[in-house]
């Protein structure tokens, strides 16, 4: 069994892999749902018109009781990243490869919330955000740098533990018995624990940077 | 070391005792059940618990104790992903190298996922006690499964450091390139 993500095709001899190639149609996917969810916008709202609306609400919600009423300039980048890590972890449903189950992926994305953590900090409260590594005592400084930096390896590689381990799971469940038992699994490692890690990585993400730029 | 374990040792092929220590290192990553065992059933107790005082809400207290039991379940299944690498997808068998390195490794890979145990009990203690606060107030019950979610995910990192460790020695060991 080989649980790498194979490699589709070469462009100039670079490797091409399958996540690369999910994440296209992600991508597209993604795309199509923002043109056509913002294009016609009715005060009388139909059914795909309200499902958007009821995933706005409910980022622009979480954002306001999670990060504070004052950050909501933050949802577009958490709601963004909510679609985009619930499209990928479900995706396995279809039988591709989830991107997430790539570390590639998964650390690309901790270190997104890693930079922003660091960048919004340093903004809103300057120095004080620095100071703030070296509490409560100044010999706990090395300790603290370290937790900083093991926030985006947990991150990252708590996503792509569940992730890759539901894969593995799947490929053998399906090796032993491929058609009727592979439902249950797939609700529980795809379904729950697909949409479970989305809503904690996003919740992580909010946690961190709003802690660094609060207090 | 005339008579020790070494010489013990050294009279099997290299690839065999890599099968060997493999067999004793799946075992030995599924000791993590223990944790989500004694987890999951602190939340079921909570559970049981909570619905003698509040049977109105049965079965949202159900839900949240089913949703926090599952989390629990993580390490379990951390470590049963290590197990079935060993045994299916085993990235050591065939490496060349010296035995003892080798199986240690494998052994090794094996042992680190018992930190599964930590997790899992603390994740099902966090589990029992959002039954029991859903319990007492069933209209709090999205916050109080968002604060679980939420702390479950951090008491899991030190799990996470097993699986990256484990998944070190059998996939990019960087022990083997000192030899």
């Amino acid at each position: 069994m080989e649980f790498a993500p194979r490699v589709i095709f070469r462009i100039f001899g670079l490797p091409i892999t399958e996540t690369v190639t999910v994440t296209w149609i992600i991508m597209v996917v993604l795309i199509i749902f923002a043109y056509y969810g913002g294009k016609s916008l009715k005060k009388k709202p139909g059914t795909f018109q309200i499902i958007i609306e009821l995933i706005v609400d409910g980022v622009n919600g979480l954002t306001k009781s999670t990060m504070g009423e004052e950050k909501i300039s933050f949802a577009p980048y958490m709601g963004t990243l909510a679609l985009f890590l619930a499209l990928a972890n479900l995706i396995g449903l279809l039988s591709f490869r989830p991107p997430t189950a790539d570390l590639n992926t998964t650390f690309a994305l901790s270190i997104m919330t890693f930079i922003a953590t660091q960048y919004f900090g340093l903004r809103s409260r300057g120095l004080g955000y620095l100071k703030g590594f070296a509490q409560p005592f100044v010999f706990l400084l090395p300790l603290n740098i370290i937790g900083e930096i093991a926030n985006p390896i947990s991150l990252s590689f708590r996503l792509f533990g569940n992730i890759v381990g539901g894969l593995i799971i799947m490929n053998l469940v399906y090796s032993v018995m491929p058609i009727i038992v592979p439902i249950l699994p797939h609700i529980y490692f795809d379904v729950f624990a697909g949409l479970l890690q989305t809503f904690i990585f996003v919740m992580l993400s909010m946690v961190f940077i709003s802690g660094a730029m609060d207090d | 070391m005339e008579n020790g374990l070494f010489s013990f040792l050294q009279q099997f092929e290299t690839r065999h005792l890599v099968l060997a220590a493999s067999a004793i290192a799946a075992g030995l990553a599924m000791i993590a059940g223990i944790g989500p065992g004694i987890g999951q059933g602190y939340a079921a107790g909570k559970g049981a618990e909570a619905v003698s005082y509040n049977p109105k809400n049965g079965k949202n207290i159900t839900m949240v104790m089913l949703l926090g039991a599952a989390v629990a379940e993580t390490s379990g299944i951390l470590a049963l992903v290590v197990a079935l690498i060993l045994l299916f997808a085993n990235p050591a068998i065939g490496l060349e190298g010296s035995a003892i390195v080798l199986i240690a490794s494998v052994i090794g890979a094996g042992f680190s996922m018992i930190a599964g145990i930590g997790p899992g009990v603390g994740q099902g203690y966090a589990a029992g006690k959002s039954v029991e606060g859903v319990g007492k107030r069933p209209d709090l019950q999205g916050n109080v499964v968002r604060v679980m979610f939420l702390g479950q995910a951090v008491a899991q990192t030190t799990g996470i450091y097993a699986l990256i460790i484990s998944l070190l020695l059998l996939f990019a060991n960087p022990l083997l390139r000192l030899l």
